[in-house]
């Protein structure tokens, strides 16, 4: 279980994930807001649509690509968290159909 | 459009020591690093940590603060949230800014990509739940997020060093699990009288030790044949040491077995690249001064072989000098005057650096799978099964193999299985990874959206936001 070592003064913001509000600090990544929260599936693998979670947490391993405000692809160890903002697991295996959503 | 004297890109122990340097020497430079602070990995939120107390992290971290600060106050142009995606040997940078793509030019290019850590291939890495020991540092010092009951599996002193930092933050610490093999301790011993020549290191790495030890924290030492319990998430770590199987409960697992270069930039770049067979790892090919096969192109820190975050301060400074003595800036004499008491504090660090490297040197039981099932390639699935299978159908080397099972071609570029499909290939072929070679990279390094492309400036020396 992921925790956060802070106290609980200081600036919220709060984001949709899978639907669910979630408060976190601001300027925390989204990966650790997600992971705080017990969302840590962050992407179905692409053939098989397993679940997968963020691994190396340093943007190099592009496991925690999530949706974010509809933008598929999104690195959740590297982008920031924003009042508002909507995180979704990513769905996107080899029978998805591609859409114009988020453009 | 104005080039820069020198573009740097990665803004870690290296990039801003050479950073500092050059501004100091009154060149026109450029820091592109992809976060918002300066620090790269090592110092990461150093001089802004979140944590109610970041002395837990140890002095070594704490020193950072100093640096990123003076870095920030040396003039250098500092553009940070930008993430690089194609570097010409024309000097030509591209990189992703606010949502744009950006340029700049540049006369001398200095590449300071760190490290990353080396991927552990064993069954169920691929489980929710499973992340390296680097993942954790990284949460911890840039969120302050840590995980309650957690197993760390591996080898190394940064394993060593996060688990000490939980306990010291009093997080609950399921197991250590220690794979260094017991032959590596009798490997290690005729290195360790040189190395006590570093014996601040050594105090360090010991101390480290003995500290987890008397935490009580369950510890199990020489453990082999480990694997990831769990259907869909992790539940645990089951392994055997001293003849005896274990498992350990825990929804979170840190590997760690090293770390090696991040090679996707220069590798783009088609500079010379060697293979370390010490480290286990390639690394850029570069001279005394960090340059390398392309004269204008220069690698320092543990990009160009690991060398540790105090080896990286000291390489930043060397190739800084190199670059302002080839644009002239100083004379060749006053170069090598400079670069003297770093180039000697380098090859001081040799001797430690060989006696880690030997007794941590990863096992190939962790480095390559075993186990036909298990993933090598994440992003497009490829198991061992897989590559084995493409091998005997033709596939002899790296960019045969990837043509054939699509192995390296996800969105991480071969990041994560790179290292592992060559040591593959190496073993199946009976030749070293020499012969085997690597991914051939291209730009862009990273995800773009044609939008993004769209948008398009540039960023011009003296003009700068």
């Amino acid at each position: 279980m992921f925790r956060s070592l802070q106290d609980d003064d200081h600036d919220l913001v709060t984001l949709i994930v899978n639907d669910q509000p979630v408060n976190a600090r601001k300027g925390q990544s989204v990966w650790s807001a997600m992971a705080v929260a017990s969302q840590v599936v962050t992407r179905k693998a692409a053939l098989s649509g397993e679940e997968r979670s963020a691994y190396c947490a340093m943007g190099v391993c592009f496991e925690c690509m999530v949706e974010i405000d509809g933008l598929p692809n999104q690195q959740a160890c590297l982008r920031r968290v924003a009042d508002g903002m909507s995180v979704a697991t990513q769905d996107i295996t080899e029978n998805s159909e591609a859409t114009d959503e988020g453009l | 459009m104005k080039a820069f004297d020198c573009a740097i890109i990665g803004a870690g122990p290296a990039g801003m020591s050479a950073a500092i340097e050059l501004a100091q020497a009154g060149a026109d430079v450029v820091v592109l690093d992809r976060a918002d602070r300066a620090g790269g990995q090592i110092y990461r939120s150093a001089a802004d940590s979140p944590l109610p107390d970041a002395a837990h992290l140890g002095p070594d971290y704490a020193a950072g603060a100093d640096l990123i600060i003076r870095f920030e106050q040396s003039g250098a142009t500092h553009l940070a949230g930008a993430d690089v995606w194609h570097l010409g040997d024309d000097g030509r940078i591209l990189f992703s800014y606010q949502g744009e793509t950006r340029e700049v030019h540049c006369r001398e290019m200095l590449l300071c990509p760190g490290a990353m850590e080396r991927p552990m291939p064993i069954p169920g890495w691929t489980l929710p739940g499973v992340m390296t020991a680097g993942a954790a540092q990284v949460m911890l010092k840039s969120d302050a997020v840590v995980a309650d009951g957690a197993v760390f599996a591996g080898s190394g002193p940064l394993l060593y060093l996060i688990v000490a930092q939980y306990l010291r933050l009093g997080v609950q610490v399921a197991a250590l699990v220690d794979t260094t093999p017991r032959q590596h301790f009798f490997d290690a011993a005729p290195l360790m009288p040189r190395a006590l020549q570093q014996l601040g290191n050594l105090r360090k790495g010991l101390s480290l030790l003995r500290e987890i030890r008397a935490s009580g924290v369950a510890t199990y030492r020489y453990a082999e044949n480990l694997e990831v319990i769990g259907d869909d998430r992790a539940t645990g770590l089951r392994f055997s040491a001293s003849g005896q199987q274990h498992e350990v409960s825990a929804d979170t697992v840190f590997l760690h077995h090293g770390v090696q270069p991040n090679l996707n930039m220069s590798r783009a770049m088609g500079l010379a690249h060697h293979w370390n067979s010490t480290q286990m790892c390639w690394q850029v090919t570069v001279d005394a001064f960090g340059q390398s096969s392309v004269p204008h192109v220069s690698v320092g820190g543990d990009g160009a072989g690991i060398i540790g975050a105090d080896g990286a301060r000291a390489a930043g400074r060397v190739a800084a000098q190199n670059i302002l003595f080839r644009l002239g800036r100083i004379s060749q004499a006053d170069r090598d005057q400079s670069v003297r008491a770093d180039l000697n504090d380098l090859s001081a660090l040799k001797p430690f650096r060989r006696f880690i490297d030997c007794l941590y040197r990863p096992t190939e039981a962790l480095r390559l799978p075993r186990d036909a099932e298990t993933q090598v390639c994440r992003c497009e699935e490829q198991s061992l099964g897989d590559l084995r299978k493409g091998f005997e159908q033709g596939a002899r080397d790296p960019n045969a193999l990837k043509s054939l099972t699509r192995c390296g071609m996800g969105p991480c570029q071969g990041r994560q299985c790179g290292h592992v499909v060559a040591g593959l290939l190496a073993q199946w072929r009976a030749e070293s990874p020499e012969e085997v070679g690597y991914y051939r990279l291209r730009s862009p390094q990273r995800l773009l959206t044609l939008d993004e492309l769209g948008r398009y400036g540039s960023v011009s020396a003296g003009a700068a936001e």
